[in-house]
């Protein structure tokens, strides 16, 4: 018979999925970084309290507003990819990497320029947040890494049902080369974000919930080549 | 059906080298001109990893005037033919990969019409078409959004494109049971297929 596969329906607490943001501080230092590293010493790219920041516009968190201002370097009143690149990093201080902000940019770009203005920058702060959290909970042995167990179980508990050989070449592509490979916040995002952007398409064609869908060449690099990229 | 790119029998290169890659496979493989590239570069176990391939590649000349190829576009072509996937190449895929690479030059080339080193989405689109595949607008807004800067395509890109699309349709392609231009996908299959690019 027909199989329902359950990652068909939106996985339980997933970043975006009809869910309102969780309201609270920012860390005071880098995003995504966890809070109990080093953060007195070493890189700390969001600027001390700005006398700025009293002219946040409306609906836009102070913090976020002065972090903004530190991140648009050249004063155009928008973040391209190379600025987030700047204000985003790893747990292991690494910056984010260029396809995630990517990833990104296109998902708060209202303006269609392949940057964000100050409303985009806020609600992406608040959405990285979400995956800080998320990412916390699948690091269960606090690692500031996910490693290949804590993959598994992080797909399993979102209800994908991949197998072990995926897992680990997903960690070959996403880690740097080393005995026990692990993934930092970024990949873990894109990674996240791919699979949800392609069952949506999935489920598109399933219109069946069959779990099943027959594709043309061309559909499916269409629908592929939209998503993925 | 006739999948865009498909190897013609006997692989990209047609100069009837055969046998397990690796170093020389019979005297006078090593007078190759591109054996010399190869070998400036390569260790001692005749293999050669994405650093190594960029270094090769840049001394080769295939770039011409262009800019020469990051490093992730190199791993992307490493991956791309890398048949044992140890993350590297010997000698008989790195000339494979040369006549690809070299094949996807000539349609760049051809539409880089003010020879500015980039082309832009229509170029793109033509060169797309030229090389057999036939993908709807949306398709084509997504991948110019992906590679351009300010709109333009510069050549590493284009052969980081042309990768990423030749590896779907070798995904596509070994599912088609037929032939016919169909696959039945299960959805855990489509995902990791379509994620292992």
């Amino acid at each position: 018979g027909a199989r329902l596969t359950p990652a068909l329906s939106p996985p339980q607490g997933f970043p975006g999925a009809a869910q309102p943001p969780p309201v609270g501080p920012y860390p005071g230092a880098t995003p995504g970084a966890s809070p109990a590293r080093g953060l007195s010493e070493g890189k700390v790219t969001a600027p001390m309290a700005s006398p700025r920041a009293g002219n946040a516009p409306p609906g836009v968190d102070p913090e976020a507003f002065s972090w903004f201002q530190s991140v648009d370097t050249d004063h155009s009143g928008f973040i391209s990819v190379k600025e987030l690149k700047q204000a985003l990093v790893n747990n292991n201080w690494s910056s984010f990497n260029d396809e995630t902000c990517l990833l990104m940019i296109n998902m708060f770009d209202r303006t269609r320029s392949g940057r964000i203005d100050v409303y985009g920058f806020s609600a992406l702060l608040r959405f990285i947040q979400q995956w800080r959290s998320l990412f916390q909970q699948y690091d269960r042995d606090q690692s500031g890494s996910i490693s290949f167990s804590e993959l598994q179980q992080a797909f399993s508990q979102m209800g994908y049902n991949l197998s072990p050989q995926f897992s680990q070449l997903l960690l070959a592509r996403y880690s740097q080369r080393s005995p026990n490979p692990s993934i930092q916040l970024d990949g873990f995002i894109h990674i996240c974000m791919q699979l949800q952007s392609l069952t949506d398409a999935f489920r598109e064609k399933d219109t069946a919930l069959q779990g099943n869908v027959r594709l043309s060449y061309e559909d499916f690099l269409s629908m592929v080549v939209t998503r993925m990229l | 059906m006739a999948y865009p790119g498909q190897p013609a029998p006997g692989g990209f290169y047609q100069g009837g080298y055969g046998g397990a890659p690796g170093g020389p496979a019979f005297p006078g493989q090593a007078q190759d001109p591109l054996y010399g590239y190869f070998a400036a570069v390569g260790g001692q176990d005749g293999q050669i990893d994405a650093d190594e391939l960029q270094r090769c590649l840049t001394q080769s000349g295939i770039a011409g005037a262009y800019k020469p190829f990051n490093l992730e576009t190199c791993r992307l072509m490493i991956s791309m033919l890398d048949r044992d996937m140890s993350g590297t190449l010997g000698f008989n895929e790195f000339k494979e990969l040369w006549a690809v690479v070299n094949g996807w030059k000539q349609h760049f080339v051809s539409f880089d019409s003010d020879g500015s080193g980039t082309i832009d989405r229509q170029e793109l689109e033509k060169a797309l078409m030229a090389m057999g595949f036939r993908l709807s607008p949306q398709a084509v807004t997504a991948i110019t959004k992906r590679y351009s800067t300010q709109g333009k395509i510069a050549f590493d890109d284009y052969i980081a494109c042309c990768v990423k699309l030749r590896a779907l349709t070798e995904c596509f392609r070994r599912r088609d049971a037929t032939q016919q231009g169909f696959v039945n996908f299960h959805y855990d299959d489509f995902i990791q297929c379509v994620m292992s690019i």
